[in-house]
């Protein structure tokens, strides 16, 4: 599955350092070492979490990527982009 | 033969140890946190197994089980970099560990396994407050909790009493005290955040029910009320309370000395303690 890449980077964030500092000097270039798809990537470059999360992306490790303050993300426009994503009950998203 | 002298049901927020480190003793959180610990050095445990679920540290997607235990002389804590946590290495006890494994996968759970490991916040965190000296050997069970499908609450609690009999069985004189780890409601990372936060709690009314059965030993009425739904109704980690529900099935259907909720954490500290 493809979202595994983003999940997977989003989890090497906390884990790789080198990796961090890569996402955080130059995301666009720290990408092409990742399996991602165009539009993945242009969310990511986008720090548009909210279409990563209607691709199936886990929003808890997504969390990370405004921890580490990469793609332009931190915590106050994060929430603001994850919560104007609709979900059902139970946290699905919905069109 | 080795037995269960006490339950504890425990938050894992993993900022916690920098707010009480900027707060100080008085905080709420080092409060509550301190009347369990006094109530942990009370019940002289040999041994803590703390039911858990791990945030995709310990395990990933590419090999996740639906159950799991850790079977190690000790391991690392944290490895998700919790603000103000040392670096910890806990004590275990790998020969009761495979027992368990053993005799639940006899039982008919399939349980995975896990050696050369290492722990996140939700085991550390606890630890941190409890048995800042690590002086307790500790077992962690990891039931996966988060992502879906989750196993059902009835599972969980029949696991738990299944462990409990495997630990009646293990020929060591020991006092066993069983943790479960997490919160009722929360939402961490998505889109069901509180304005402003990193976090939410989604389903505040449907905590205070999970506190009121505990409070209550009515523990059908929790399994039955606790389907997948609900647990996701709750938030991203509100399978967290499988932990708990485990936690119950082990030291059996009792009523607690105590549950302190903080509801703005969607969770609560609670002290099961008879012996």
């Amino acid at each position: 599955m493809s979202t595994y890449a983003v999940n997977y980077l989003c989890r090497e964030l906390l884990r790789d350092h080198a990796f961090r500092a890569a996402m955080k000097a130059d995301p666009a270039v720290a990408l092409t070492l990742l399996d991602l798809t165009d539009d993945e990537c242009k969310a990511l470059l986008a720090g548009d979490v909210g279409t990563l999360f209607r691709m199936g992306v886990n929003g808890f490790l997504m969390g990370y990527l405004a921890r580490f303050e990469v793609c332009g993300l931190n915590v106050g426009n994060y929430n603001e982009r994850m919560r104007a994503v609709k979900v059902d009950e139970i946290g699905q998203p919905v069109s | 033969m080795a037995q269960i002298v006490a339950g504890f049901g425990v938050p894992h927020t993993p900022v916690f140890p920098f707010f009480v480190k900027r707060d100080g003793p008085d905080c709420e959180i080092a409060k509550l946190f301190g009347a369990q610990r006094q109530e942990l050095a009370a019940a002289r445990p040999d041994l803590i197994v703390m039911f858990d679920t791990d945030h995709l540290n310990t395990f990933f997607l590419n090999d996740l089980p639906i159950f799991a235990v850790g079977i190690d002389k000790t391991f690392k804590a944290p490895n998700d970099e919790p603000r103000e946590v040392p670096n910890y290495t806990v004590k275990s006890l790998p020969g009761l560990a495979a027992h368990i494994r053993a005799a639940a996968v006899g039982a008919g759970y399939d349980i995975g396994m896990t050696q050369n490991f290492s722990v996140d916040h939700s085991v550390t965190v606890p630890l941190h407050f409890l048995t800042p000296e690590m002086q307790v050997p500790v077992i962690p069970f990891f039931i996966s909790g988060h992502l879906p499908p989750l196993p059902s609450a009835q599972r969980c609690y029949a696991l738990g009493q299944t462990i409990a009999r495997a630990i009646a069985s293990w020929p060591e004189n020991l006092r066993v005290v069983i943790m479960g780890s997490g919160s009722f409601s929360l939402e961490v990372g998505g889109p069901r955040m509180a304005p402003g936060r990193s976090d939410g709690v989604p389903d505040p009314d449907w905590a205070m029910r999970v506190i009121k059965s505990m409070e209550e030993a009515q523990i059908e009425r929790l399994i039955g009320e606790a389907t997948e739904h609900q647990l996701l109704k709750a938030g991203n980690v509100g399978g967290e309370l499988l932990n708990w529900i485990a936690m119950l099935g082990a030291i059996g259907n009792r009523k607690p000395n105590y549950i302190a909720p903080q509801m703005q954490n969607g969770h609560a500290y609670g002290v099961w303690r008879w012996n």
